[in-house]
């Protein structure tokens, strides 16, 4: 017990040394666990983007042996009046729209059948999401022998509709072959986002739909009134994940335009700015591109969350 | 404690003297093209070799072809690139201009020059390949392509393919048109199809039959002779599926059909090697002798310009010690060595003098054919910036054939595109 005013600050001085140790001891920890992710996010992640951002400013050859040549900003004068970039934006703006979207929505709704069985909910899960297993040049693959003129997709169309010998022209027509690939990236992705959703939707706890069943709340109302606003931060989530998955997507493009599908229609800005920097060697153009692609994701992430205002649910 | 003491220092002096072998050897690294019968032979070369050179060993590394020009491309750009490759003609080029690989060293591998190289091989075999007076790479392969018919499949068109094979591209059309097979707008059977996405190799000699070209001699202007090109441009779209709807990109390669005898199509674009091909897919079809060779055509009153031929080159790394590249030329001497073996195990063509002069050779089918074009062949477009031309090339093609675009906006389009990268070199 303290007997002077010195000995009481005295113990609380050494008290705080104490806590102050632990704390300490604790954010090292701390930083112990977090330092391998960081390691690596500095070396593969943060690295490359610092050095982009320096390319970007750069004309090099990567073949040539010349030290890059300080330009400073005519990679990014030279894009912004290139047809061929702006070529890129709208067909990434296309594909990004087109596909977002109905997978944002056809997710969620297929969530909701998920949930809505009572039995084989497991099932549905592993059948919906088994695309994603698949890597996305197999995928490109099998969807080039069905868009293929005498693949499945042909003879489905002309089954269906009774027009037997139409070629449908899925990677030859522009309009045609930009569904094409909104579909190949549509079937891989839509089972990843549903089961974001069924995690979201199993997160609510029973007792509300109990509540309202009570309260006379059919199962349409209970969809609108209740999953819908509690899965808000699930759904900002997947429209994010969604959005910045499709505005980064590559191979489906890369591999229909080397099997002999017309580029134009979709030189998504991925897919230009591998050519830019693998096919013509020009790294410091195609670091410009990759730039803007990252100011772009950047700036519509932001627009989202500031849609969304608000990711957090109560459940009171 | 004791322990340790004794064995710190052996491991040491064991580390030092390992460092002391290995620093000895000579380690080469050779990357190229995944193929099973080619492995198997450069794997009991390398066997040789490093038999009769113990100081050497080559680790041998395959890779996918259409992965392996993106492979290279950034071991190099990193200044990590193998000792020893072979990537195709054009895509070599901009390593040549580039400083990144090493002119052959004649004298290593036992030539008095390189004029005494070029002896040893057939004419012009190393055009594309030569710079400033020096030669950067030996022929692994050299190719180029004629006309490969299914005489069955002639046969059931009323045709006598020995008699009413197309000489022309004109012929080409009238004869394919007899052939194909169609359900509504869908193709069921080809007479014929391009080699596309090469339109270096298969389309440019089109253009250069009417007197056409992609750079001017200077090499600074882009598309020579608009006429031929646009009527070379309107050849295409009557072709595809929105003029006579004979073939187009999206069908399968008719190469890789052909083989299976399937009255899929009856003629396709392909090289020597293709024999082997048809003999390991289908022996049946390969005996059966319904399969013959001719010439590639040419347009009606066009010069008589052949496909172009490309090839795959051996190359050394500049940047790799003196040493190192002096062994790869030796090594790379030793296994092309073997022309008739690479050209009976693997089916390729290397245009050793020796080889094209014997009588194996020439009893070979149709070796003939393709050596009559290839004398007469010009090797494909040799650019710094080849591959972004042709896929530029690729895109006015396949603008014709797959859209409404006229060829006549499809050429401007084209020109202002390669002339744009001409001014950027």
């Amino acid at each position: 017990m303290p007997t002077t005013s010195h000995d009481t600050a005295m113990i609380l001085k050494g008290k705080k040394r104490e806590r102050f140790s632990m704390e300490k001891q604790k954010a090292c920890w701390g930083w112990m666990f977090v330092f391998p992710a960081l390691l690596f996010f500095s070396v593969f992640s943060f690295y490359p983007m610092i050095n982009a951002l320096y390319m970007s400013f750069m004309q090099k050859d990567l073949l040539s042996l010349n030290p890059p040549e300080f330009i400073g900003l005519r990679n990014y004068i030279y894009l912004i009046h290139s047809s061929d970039f702006w070529n890129s934006i709208k067909d990434t703006t296309i594909f990004t729209l087109g596909t977002f979207l109905p997978l944002l929505v056809f997710s969620l709704i297929l969530a909701a059948f998920i949930m809505s069985r009572q039995k084989f909910q497991k099932f549905f899960q592993m059948a919906f999401y088994s695309p994603a297993v698949l890597s996305s040049v197999v995928a490109a693959v099998i969807w080039l022998l069905i868009f293929n003129p005498r693949g499945l997709a042909n003879q489905g169309l002309n089954l269906l509709f009774q027009t037997p010998g139409i070629d449908h022209k899925w990677l030859a027509n522009d309009k045609m072959l930009q569904l094409s690939t909104i579909i190949v990236y549509f079937w891989k992705y839509i089972g990843y986002f549903t089961i974001v959703f069924v995690a979201g939707m199993g997160a609510i706890p029973l007792s509300l739909y109990e509540a309202a069943r009570i309260d006379g709340a059919s199962s349409w109302k209970a969809f609108w009134r209740i999953t819908l606003p509690l899965i808000k931060p699930t759904t900002v989530l997947v429209s994010i994940m969604a959005m910045l998955q499709c505005l980064k997507t590559f191979s489906t493009q890369y591999l229909f335009t080397t099997s002999g599908a017309p580029t134009s229609p979709i030189n998504v800005i991925t897919l230009n700015i591998y050519n830019t920097a693998i096919r013509d060697h020009r790294i410091g153009r195609a670091s410009a591109m990759s730039i803007i692609l990252f100011a772009i994701m950047l700036f519509l992430t932001w627009v989202q969350f500031k849609a969304s205002k608000s990711d957090k649910v109560s459940y009171t | 404690m004791k322990r340790i003491k004794i064995v710190i220092p052996v491991l040491l002096v064991f580390l030092l003297c390992f460092n002391v072998f290995a620093e000895n050897k000579i380690v080469l690294n050779y990357w190229t093209q995944t193929d099973d019968n080619r492995t198997a032979l450069e794997n009991r070369y390398i066997q040789e070799f490093e038999k009769a050179n113990p100081n050497v060993e080559i680790k041998r590394v395959t890779n996918e072809s259409s992965k392996m020009a993106d492979l290279l491309l950034t071991a190099f750009s990193a200044n990590n690139g193998p000792d020893l490759f072979n990537l195709t003609i054009d895509q070599e080029y901009a390593y040549m201009v580039n400083g990144r690989v090493a002119p052959v060293d004649y004298r290593a591998i036992g030539y008095k020059s390189y004029n005494d190289l070029k002896a040893d091989y057939l004419k012009n075999t190393f055009n594309a390949l030569s710079m400033k007076g020096k030669i950067y790479g030996l022929p692994l392969e050299l190719t180029n392509w004629c006309i490969y018919i299914n005489k069955k499949v002639f046969r059931s068109a009323g045709l006598d393919p020995e008699k009413d094979y197309p000489k022309t591209w004109e012929d080409m059309v009238n004869v394919s048109e007899k052939l194909v097979l169609r359900d509504g707008n869908i193709i069921k059977r080809r007479g014929f199809d391009f080699r596309y996405p090469d339109y270096l190799t298969f389309f440019v000699p089109m253009v250069q039959q009417l007197g056409g070209d992609v750079l001017d001699s200077t090499g600074k202007k882009a598309i020579v002779n608009d006429k031929a090109w646009i009527k070379v441009l309107n050849f295409m779209k009557a072709w595809g599926p929105n003029g006579k709807n004979l073939g187009s990109p999206t069908y399968l390669n008719a190469r890789k059909t052909f083989d299976k005898d399937n009255n899929d199509v009856a003629m396709c674009t392909s090289g020597l090697y293709q024999e082997q091909r048809i003999r390991d897919d289908n022996p049946a079809f390969f005996n059966s002798k319904e399969w013959m060779v001719i010439p590639y055509p040419v347009f009606k009153g066009g010069k008589h310009i052949p496909c172009a031929y490309y090839g795959h080159f051996l190359m050394v790394n500049a940047q790799s010690s003196k040493e190192k590249q002096t062994m790869a030329w030796k090594f790379t001497k030793y296994m092309l060595d073997h022309p008739m073996e690479y050209l009976e195990k693997v089916a390729i063509l290397q245009p050793r003098a020796s080889l094209i002069n014997s009588e194996a050779f020439k009893d070979m089918p149709y070796t003939k054919v393709f050596m009559d074009d290839l004398v007469k062949a010009q090797p494909i477009l040799a650019n710094k910036n080849s591959a972004r031309i042709q896929m530029y090339i690729k895109e006015a093609v396949e603008s014709v054939m797959l859209t409404d675009t006229s060829a006549e906006t499809t050429l401007k389009t084209l020109k202002s595109k390669i002339q744009e990268v001409l001014d950027e070199e």
